[in-house]
């Protein structure tokens, strides 16, 4: 009687000795995979905040001393980008939100109803994906500068107040992003819709409410989630994208430029690379997708999950 | 509430490759005002097609579906002034309890908010679910959302009932429950209701009639009693009743069945109600075989293969001597229901009474020849 008790106290005390062991061991292989990621981006938030001389004497990882600090960079970082800041927010604000709504429809429509030849378009749709940013450049210059040439055309916006010459290139961009990144989110789209329930929109029918007001009263409440993972995804994309900016606003000086095409020759010189201006630049633009992440985690949590 | 006309209607649906498979097949019912009438068959029969016919959600290849006289046809579904309730209830999960109920009546009619909150409440209290109007469906057990699955229909106030199955998701002992009350409703509103199930207990015991569907053709329509006591074909007389009923085939030789293990003489008004034919089958409902002590011409000696006692009664399986117990080959088993109180046990050796009024009669091709005799027409039995 009494051997079995210390038997017991003992098989006890070893497997909280193990479960101890693998905790320990688990904390520590979370611990270092965190170094491994956050090292490269420590690295270049140090590096931000020194003076030339302070990053050509330390090493990248290693904070600057007090005489190496300077908000300087920063500052002149801010300076240089925020007028592109403002433009590609210009740009990106609107195409994300107009790719989630005319996503979300065509995947309703793709999906929820009938008719004939929709295999058809959905798989056009499906190309659309699979059609590489290269094999699109020059018919898209063609198109935006020779065939429709927005700035002649809508000259007659430009003398309004709040509205320049610049904007028409936003609003080429505005079509450009918005058509590209439909199909992919009409994909996204139809996997949720594919999975709801037809006896539900049954149920609608039967209930009286037409195609579009069961979209708007019953669809798209349930589709909130995912148009979340559609902002953060599409936002992320087209705020970093770099190709559309270089061939349709072209230069780096032009007023409409975008925060990726002047983040592009920031700190470039001849006598060298200014790295603490370009890591500054770096985090200033990468801010406004790290705020989108912020405010729709939740909703994208819900998204994601399966 | 509406006189619904099934006028010969057919579904032909096409696959993909040209293959076209009839899925209903010329079906013709006229269901009286007020009627509660329960389309029941096994799955793949072409029920639920039928209702969706009914309801519009799936075109009709040919015939006509009338409601009052009007071909409804090319009718959108949402003005065929109908409700349906369904196997997973399709509530929408985004919506309060009172939103989901509230929902048709704001897209299908002018109602004031005031006045469909009134109506919303006043269906929601007699379904007993008046304390969670502020609830989601996923808040709810299985049983409330059927509740508010019905309180949704029936606040609609329609025409006509269209129920798919709605309490197969449910337990036995809710199903029941369900099962009066949808009864004590239907009353009480005397809408036209059209109740598809495969459960032959429901169609049993809801149905004013029953209308019997296999392979996309109707086998019979008539009262459950009616459907119970004079099939009009094997299938009919198989698939209603619980256990189901017995057949054995025979030919008949003069004024004899015989049987491949019994003879079994019969009444020479029988034997000339049939006439010519001789393949035949002859069904025995289980209930009404009696085991009894002495052999008589209507008696066969059977042995017992296995006793299922259910308390009230029990369900006896009897082999023929010659067969081998467990391993039995078709018509040579049959089921019978005796009183729970009476004791036999495997091995047994029993005299089976079959009464010849009991018989139901079999052609080749399953058509009912001749019904079983009762005191009592069907039709006199109200209930």
């Amino acid at each position: 009687m009494s051997e079995a008790t210390i038997d017991v106290d003992e098989t006890e005390r070893s497997l909280r000795e193990r479960v101890r062991l693998r905790t320990v061991a688990l904390y520590s292989a979370v611990l270092a995979l965190v170094v491994f990621y956050m090292i490269p981006i420590q690295s270049g938030l140090v590096t931000s905040f020194k003076t030339s001389r302070a990053v050509r004497e330390t090493a990248p990882f290693v904070p600057p001393g007090l005489e190496g600090f300077t908000l300087g960079k920063w500052e002149f970082a801010f300076s240089a980008l925020s007028d592109g800041m403002f433009n590609s927010l210009l740009f990106t604000i609107p195409s994300t939100i107009l790719c989630a709504i005319f996503g979300s429809m065509a995947a309703y429509g793709l999906t929820l109803a009938k008719w004939r030849g929709q295999i058809f378009v959905f798989a056009l749709f499906i190309a659309g994906i699979f059609i590489p940013y290269q094999a699109v450049i020059i018919p898209l210059s063609e198109f935006w500068n020779v065939w429709v040439d927005l700035e002649a055309r809508l000259g007659f916006l430009w003398g309004l107040p709040l509205l320049a010459r610049k904007h028409a290139t936003i609003m080429e961009l505005i079509v450009t992003h918005t058509a590209y990144g439909i199909p992919i989110v009409t994909v996204l789209f139809r996997a949720q819709y594919k999975s709801m329930s037809r006896e539900m929109m049954e149920a609608a029918k039967l209930d009286g409410a037409s195609m579009w007001r069961t979209y708007r009263r019953i669809i798209l409440p349930l589709s909130v989630p995912m148009f979340a993972v559609v902002f953060i995804f599409q936002f992320t994309q087209i705020w970093n994208e770099f190709l559309f900016s270089l061939i349709i606003i072209q230069s780096v000086s032009d007023p409409a430029a975008s925060v990726t095409l002047i983040l592009s020759g920031l700190g470039e010189a001849l006598e060298g690379v200014d790295f603490p201006l370009r890591m500054a630049g770096a985090f200033i633009s990468a801010l406004p997708t790290l705020i989108v992440y912020v405010l729709f985690a939740d909703k994208f949590a819900e998204g994601v999950r399966v | 509430m509406a006189r619904t006309q099934l006028d010969s209607i057919t579904k032909v649906f096409t696959e993909r490759g040209g293959n076209e498979i009839v899925a209903v097949n010329d079906v013709s019912i006229d269901i009286k005002d007020g009627e509660f009438l329960v389309l029941v068959g096994p799955s793949g029969c072409g029920k639920s097609t039928t209702l969706r016919m009914i309801a519009g959600l799936e075109s009709i290849t040919s015939g006509e579906i009338r409601f009052d006289g009007t071909v409804v046809n090319d009718i959108p579904a949402k003005d065929r002034d109908i409700a349906m309730v369904f196997q997973s209830y399709a509530l929408y999960p985004h919506m309060t309890v009172q939103g989901n109920m509230a929902f048709g009546l704001e897209e299908s009619t002018d109602l004031s908010d005031a006045e469909v909150e009134e109506r919303v409440e006043e269906s929601a209290q007699m379904m007993g679910i008046g304390d969670l109007l502020d609830r989601k469906p996923g808040e709810l057990s299985g049983g409330q959302q059927q509740r508010v699955a019905l309180g949704r229909a029936i606040v609609r106030e329609p025409e006509v009932f269209l129920m798919d199955e709605p309490l197969s998701n449910l337990d036995a002992k809710l199903r029941s429950e369900m099962r009066t009350e949808l009864q004590r409703i239907q009353e009480q509103f005397d809408t036209t209701t059209i109740y598809v199930t495969h459960d032959q207990t429901e169609a049993m015991t809801m149905g004013d009639r029953i209308a019997i569907l296999d392979d996309g053709k109707l086998q019979q329509v008539g009262t459950p009693i009616e459907c119970y006591h004079q099939p009009a074909n094997r299938f009919v007389a198989s698939f209603i009743g619980e256990p189901s009923m017995n057949f054995l085939s025979v030919s008949l030789e003069g004024n004899r069945f015989i049987g491949e293990r019994f003879e079994y003489p019969i009444s020479s008004a029988l034997a000339e109600s049939i006439g010519e034919q001789t393949d035949l089958t002859i069904g025995v409902r289980p209930e009404d075989i009696s085991l009894v002590d002495e052999p008589d011409t209507h008696t066969i000696s059977m042995v017992v293969d296995v006793v299922e006692p259910m308390g009230d009664q029990n369900v006896v399986y009897l082999v023929f001597p010659e067969a081998e117990v467990g391993i039995e080959g078709p018509g040579e088993s049959i089921i019978a229901t005796i009183e729970g109180m009476h004791h036999v046990q495997s091995g047994d050796t029993v005299e089976a009474h079959i009464p010849e009024d009991a018989l139901q009669v079999f052609d080749q091709s399953g058509e009912a020849i001749r019904n079983r005799h009762l005191d009592v027409s069907p039709a006199q039995i109200q209930f």
